[in-house]
């Protein structure tokens, strides 16, 4: 064999073990712990018992859970429409957002972390509603944004104190991972990805998103 | 004096496989590029065949920006640019000498390839934070034609007798396959680094 083949197999070789090493390493923390099926509305990792309900818990036991990031335009031009539909069934049907802050938007996960800190004092909704009204002014910037989001705690009235705690904190953090490590075992491909009744659905137009609620309430 | 005559065109004759195999890979890449997006234009909420999952995920890619640098989609580029790879490839297999003008020529293609796709590469990785397999496969192939090119010019004095004769060169063209594996796994390197936390959820 060539030298040159040589030294660039064994280089090759070599980067593919320290991968694998450093895999097995930081692999296997979470997940596993509770090994149920994907889908279905009993998995749990659909809706976990703390999971952020969008306003009240509906009469019925329709459950429209949505994998969403702050920083996503395709999730903010679902926002209204979510909204509408919040308004048409809010009373009947549950609304359950998950966060799932892509890598590629740098702001992201901040923006779910500001949003799960302005949950701990249950403000979730008025934190929703903010990152996506403005969302247009600080999405695709490639700074971090605490700054921005913290003027937003302090907007809707948070205790700040509590705000910077829980925000830099890592509970937070990892209440923000696990939603994203959930997604993924459900196979959430992007944002904004929704589950009705535990099925994954994806409306093509509003009218879809209202047939679709219609018809789950009315089962 | 055939064995010299053989000697000196072996390593034209492993370029000219190498952009007829390349070539052809890419624009088939390409082609499937296109076709999906096609597909993208006419139904909105179609799925891409290659997006697997959120990391590899030719869809988000495809609604970008970037996926239209020009005005018009990038495949479109790689169905126009890669047959001409390709038809490169066979007609040195075919045994064609070629002008230092097409050389040139291929030169500038190339590098204007290696380019866009570096800028691609950032931008997948870095702006947009999705992979999308059919772009990579081209990354594979734009890489080592543009190294492959570079090196088989700057040898035959393409760029002039004084770069073909210097220490770089020299030491470039005995070690390429290690120089292009570097780069191959730098890139490698990049992607695990910046979807860190996907992968790990993996393992």
């Amino acid at each position: 064999m060539k030298p040159q083949l040589k030294v660039s197999l064994l280089v090759a070789g070599l980067f593919v073990a320290v991968l694998a090493v450093l895999l097995v390493v930081t692999g296997r923390d979470g997940g596993g712990a509770d090994a149920d099926a994907p889908g279905g509305a009993t998995d749990s990792r659909l809706v976990r018992e703390d999971s952020r309900i969008i306003g009240e818990r509906g009469s019925s036991d329709v459950v429209l859970v949505e994998f969403l990031d702050f920083e996503c335009e395709a999730c903010r031009a679902a926002f209204p429409v979510v909204e509408d539909m919040r308004e048409k069934y809010g009373d009947r049907v549950t609304f359950v957002a998950r966060y799932f802050p892509l890598p590629g938007h740098f702001n992201a996960e901040r923006a779910a972390r500001a949003v799960e800190s302005a949950a701990r004092q249950g403000k979730f909704e008025e934190m929703y509603h903010k990152m996506y009204k403005t969302q247009a002014s600080w999405g695709e910037q490639q700074v971090p944004l605490d700054d921005l989001f913290r003027q937003f705690a302090e907007e809707i009235g948070l205790d700040m104190g509590q705000y910077d705690a829980d925000y830099a904190s890592e509970e937070v953090a990892d209440r923000v991972q696990r939603d994203v490590e959930d997604g993924i075992a459900l196979g959430v491909q992007g944002t904004p990805t929704f589950f009705l009744d535990g099925e994954r659905f994806e409306p093509t137009s509003v009218d879809d998103f209202d047939k679709a609620l219609e018809e789950a309430v009315a089962e | 004096m055939t064995l010299a005559t053989n000697s000196t065109r072996a390593p034209e004759r492993a370029l000219g496989l190498l952009l007829l195999i390349g070539g052809l890979i890419g624009f088939a890449a390409a082609f499937v590029l296109t076709v999906e997006k096609v597909a993208l234009l006419t139904d909105a909420g179609y799925a891409p065949s290659c997006s697997l999952n959120p990391v590899l995920n030719c869809g988000s890619i495809m609604r970008t920006s970037q996926a239209e640098v020009f005005g018009f989609p990038n495949p479109l580029i790689g169905v126009a640019a890669f047959p001409v790879v390709a038809a490169t490839g066979a007609m040195i297999l075919a045994g064609a000498l070629l002008a230092r003008w097409y050389w040139l020529g291929l030169q500038i293609g190339v590098t204007l390839g290696a380019g866009f796709i570096g800028w691609l590469i950032f931008q997948s990785l870095y702006r947009i934070g999705a992979l999308c397999p059919y772009c990579m496969v081209v990354w594979a192939v734009v890489l080592p034609v543009f190294w492959y090119v570079t090196l088989r010019n700057a040898q035959a004095g393409i760029f002039g007798r004084r770069v073909a004769g210097s220490a770089p060169v020299r030491i470039l063209a005995e070690w390429h396959l290690l120089a292009l594996t570097l780069v191959f796994l730098a890139v490698l390197a990049l992607i695990t680094e910046q979807f860190w936390y996907y992968w790990r959820t993996l393992a």
